[in-house]
């Protein structure tokens, strides 16, 4: 299978494996992408990752065996797969699937896993020609990266025993060669010897007939498992997740700087800016798989794309308050929330989607400390990120007057649409749509409505009111509901007609949609890149900013929050030279990394005159390498 | 990989679905053009891909154009010898053997990152100690495969250049142990997980490191310039279809057409081969007696 490959083939197609393990302990708000999972290791991922939540979400578990993850590469499933190349039978998986058992599954499923490996390692061995030892090494090898990152963790010597039986066999394997040239005959006898190294492994650990009854699934091996050693698994999100930004990226407008303020001259917002993309703040798991506000909430506005399974019902949304973040504020509810814009912020109170909290600052605290299991933030903190939350305007709409009537540039659609929207509706109560969305207040009226959106939780309960939504901005913001369960403007317009009985004809639908648009619209609603002003270069402006507020920070001799901050943006920056344009430029931001690294390393020995002198050469180091970065 | 290929396990053809739409009247006086993939990964993707780009320039040639999978360069090569392919796409090395053996044309080369070549580099841990190649002698060190360029024979050359081995057969001798871990990513964990010295890869390789991991790594020597991929063309092709697919095949760099690239292995874009731009490649086969 092992063609020539295009020089960075992978490098754009795919990126990174399991080894997270290794990268040390600091959060990155870059995330990796992954290399697609073999159906069979993805569906063994996944059952860890649902096993762990609670309740356990069986029909997810048995969607994981029999349908392909969510932009999975391959087109079957695990067990279709399994039933295509194997001799291996997957009824005790589908029967501890049927029966719920947690801790039967888990056992079936690794042995079933450890069992595929075995199988592929036997197909090597008795391969006639290298090709064909070779796919099936690479299968073999691709099946135990299921469990790989997990003996790294747990039993590091076995990991590298492993690691170096892996290369013995896919060097032993040898090579067809290329046209005819080049073979290289397979070596039986090292072949056999390596693979006797991993099936040995294999069989002691994930091959027992019974394993010790877990509280957390993992693939700790389980010698280590029964021999009540703690182990630190590293958090990684499971297959199918995608944290990365929306793109195209959305544009942010900060009032400040629209302004002509530089943010650099406002170190209270600055380090808002860097909290709002520190995954610090939070606790395990999202701080190790590089969760920050942002991740959600890009660039003040949404992530479209934002998924995680289990925890996300459809890309876009997220169940704060679920088991995968923080345990103990888990409601055992699935009640994944659509994500909103923070558009325009401090005009948008009360906060959350049932406006629970009156104060953006308790919002925030809430976030961090329940929702996400961060420790407690400082006052500082809180006032930093409230300061920075509250610059986020709405995005410039030349179509919509500041008191929010519509302007001239608007279609004759919207305009006919506008006096709909503005029209007493015997389905509302003789209000009109203007009567919540005001247009005067930025479409808003700050106050909660039961619309009949929500099913209720039980009988005879008031099924929730939520806060009505500014329509400023929202023609990106699709989907639509509290749920999202609304895919365009349009089709809220259908709904709103349908449930209240409008009466809206054809003509008056399509006009009020066009409203809608006009009204949701923005003049430039998402960030141009070029050729020098590229991702890298934002990245590394908004970094360097956060890290101006050490200017502040240093002579204040405010240990806490400079720690946070260089942990944050050293790790970041140094994480982020990887997706610079201008790749031999990329060994200066290793330079600057390490710079921030110093002053960190200078506070916490408590050299306060060693830090201010690496945070200079810092900056000017920096405009050294200005025109390079990007 | 499991999907069973044979030299011809599906034929896609981006005409069918084409014709009963748009109805185009050169096809009926064309023969197909036939295009060879071989797989890099996964095949099953391939097969998709190959439909999407056959459609595209089906539509775009005004003749049927299909797309198959071959197990390996061999068939490629021999499909495009016995006229059962037009078209095919392979590295550099590959290629220079096709054209010894059948007179394969290169048409196109592939662009990443602005240019239509690369480098293959060796790689350390930069809290090795190791600054050097000489730093390497009795080390152990990973390289793709024993048939790569970038990921071994231009990064051994360099060895060589050192002084620090006479040639290939050398190598054993020099090193620890040599390992052939199965791709890019795996030499290069190899060597930042610390199972090995160094890795021998392309020179964009470090990034299929994590992010935490690719400041750990640094590069001690890099190879002179390895032509890119390259889009290749049976001898008889007819010189008009030729002339017209590669002209197609260019619009491709057109900002509307880029996102197609993805089919195609994912270059960033094309520009015509130059055939002078493989003398060095031809050298190295000969010297890894490769090619006579």
């Amino acid at each position: 299978m092992q063609a020539t490959l295009s020089p960075n083939l992978r490098v754009k197609c795919i990126i990174v494996s399991a080894a997270a393990a290794l990268a040390g302990s600091v959060a990155l708000a870059t995330p990796a992408k992954q290399v697609p999972w073999l159906p069979e290791a993805a569906a063994y991922r996944l059952t860890l990752h649902y096993g762990n939540l609670a309740p356990v979400p069986w029909e997810a578990i048995a969607e994981a065996w029999s349908e392909p993850y969510r932009g999975a590469e391959f087109p079957d499933g695990a067990f279709d797969r399994i039933a295509e190349n194997s001799a291996l039978s997957t009824e005790a998986v589908a029967a501890a699937i049927a029966a719920e058992d947690r801790h039967a599954l888990f056992g079936a499923a690794t042995r079933l896993l450890a069992s595929r490996i075995g199988e592929e390692l036997a197909r090597a061995i008795a391969a006639s020609s290298p090709s064909a030892a070779q796919a099936a090494v690479s299968e073999a090898q691709e099946l135990y990266r299921a469990f790989g990152d997990h003996v790294q963790a747990a039993d590091p010597e076995a990991a590298r025993e492993l690691g170096l039986a892996w290369l013995e066999l896919t060097s032993a394997a040898g090579s067809s060669g290329v046209l005819g040239a080049g073979a290289v005959a397979l070596d039986d006898a090292r072949m056999k010897a390596a693979g006797k190294v991993i099936r040995d492994y294999l069989a002691a650990n994930y091959l027992t007939s019974e394993f010790d009854r877990r509280a957390k699934l993992s693939a700790v091996p389980e010698t280590v498992a029964a021999g009540g050693t703690a182990t630190d698994i590293p958090a990684t999100l499971p297959p199918g997740s995608d944290i990365f930004d929306q793109d195209p990226l959305p544009r942010l407008v900060l009032n400040f700087e629209e302004q002509g303020i530089d943010e650099k001259d406002l170190p209270m917002v600055a380090y808002g800016d860097m909290l709002f993309d520190s995954p610090e703040i939070f606790g395990e798991p999202a701080r190790s798989v590089g969760i920050a506000c942002s991740s959600c909430h890009n660039r003040s506005d949404i992530n479209q794309r934002f998924f995680i399974p289990g925890v996300s019902h459809q890309p876009g949304a997220v169940d704060v308050d679920g088991a995968f973040f923080n345990p103990m504020f888990n409601d055992r509810r699935a009640d994944s929330l659509d994500i909103p814009s923070l558009r325009g912020l401090r005009f948008t109170g009360p906060y959350g989607r049932d406006g629970r909290f009156a104060s953006l600052r308790e919002f925030s605290r809430n976030v961090i400390v329940n929702e996400f299991g961060g420790a407690e933030p400082t006052p500082f903190m809180l006032d930093a990120l409230v300061a920075y939350l509250f610059e986020f305007d709405f995005l410039p709409n030349a179509m919509v007057t500041p008191e929010g009537a519509l302007t001239e540039v608007a279609s004759d659609a919207a305009h006919r649409g506008e006096a709909i929207f503005n029209r007493p509706m015997a389905g509302l109560d003789d209000k009109s749509c203007a009567s919540c969305h005001i247009p005067s207040a930025n479409f808003l009226d700050g106050r909660a409505h039961d619309i009949g959106s929500a099913e209720p939780g039980y009988d005879g309960a008031r099924a929730g009111a939520f806060d009505t939504p500014t329509l400023l901005g929202t023609a990106y913001t699709a989907p639509y509901f509290h749920d999202g369960a609304l895919p365009t403007l349009a089709s809220v317009v259908d709904w709103f007609d349908e449930t209240k009985s409008l009466e809206l004809s054809d003509q008056e639908r399509s006009d009020l949609t066009a409203y809608l648009e006009a009204v949701g619209a923005a003049d430039d609603p998402y960030e141009g890149f070029g050729e020098r002003n590229t991702p890298f270069r934002l990245a590394f402006e908004e970094l360097t900013t956060f890290a101006s507020t050490l200017d502040t920070l240093l002579p204040a001799r405010d240990r806490q929050h400079t720690l946070l901050l260089t942990d944050t943006v050293a790790a970041d920056l140094a994480a982020d030279a990887g997706t610079m344009s201008n790749q031999s430029a990329r060994p200066e931001i290793y330079s600057l990394a390490r710079l921030l690294v110093d002053v960190g390393e200078a506070v916490r020995a408590d050299d306060w005159t060693a830090a201010e002198a690496h945070w200079t050469t810092f900056k000017a180091e920096a405009e050294k390498i200005e025109e390079r970065v990007y | 990989m499991k999907a069973q290929l044979t030299r011809r396990t599906l034929l896609t053809t981006g005409v069918g679905s084409l014709l009963a739409t748009h109805p185009l009247p050169a096809l009926t006086q064309a023969s197909p053009l036939r295009l060879a993939f071989i797989p890099q990964e996964n095949p099953d993707k391939l097969l998709g891909d190959i439909e999407a780009i056959s459609g595209w320039l089906s539509q775009e040639l005004g003749v049927p154009v299909e797309g198959f999978v071959t197990i390996d360069h061999a068939a490629a090569v021999e499909a495009l010898r016995n006229g059962d392919a037009d078209i095919s796409f392979m590295g550099a090395l590959p290629f220079v053997l096709a054209e010894a053996e059948i007179g394969a044309v290169p048409l196109l080369s592939e662009v990443y990152r602005g240019k239509p070549y690369y480098t293959g580099r060796i790689f350390v841990r930069r809290d090795s100690g190791i600054t050097s190649l000489a730093d390497l002698e009795g080390r152990d060190i990973a390289f793709a495969d024993p048939i790569s360029e970038s990921g071994y024979l231009y990064p051994l050359a360099e060895f060589k250049r050192a002084g620090l081995i006479a040639g290939i057969d050398e190598a054993e001798a020099f090193f620890g142990r040599i390992f052939f871990a199965g791709g890019y990513q795996q030499a290069m964990q190899a060597m930042a997980q610390g199972l090995v010295a160094a890795a021998g890869a392309s020179q964009y390789a470090d990034l299929l490191l994590t992010p935490q991991q690719q400041p750990q790594v640094t590069w001690i020597a890099e190879s002179p310039e390895i032509p890119s991929h390259v889009v290749i063309a049976r001898p008889g092709l007819d010189a008009d279809l030729r002339a017209r697919f590669v002209e197609t095949m260019l619009r491709l760099n057109e900002p509307v057409h880029r996102a197609k690239l993805q089919y195609l292995y994912g270059p960033d874009g094309y520009v015509p081969a130059d055939p002078e731009a493989f003398e060095a490649v031809r050298d190295m086969a000969r010297e890894a007696g490769l090619l006579s």
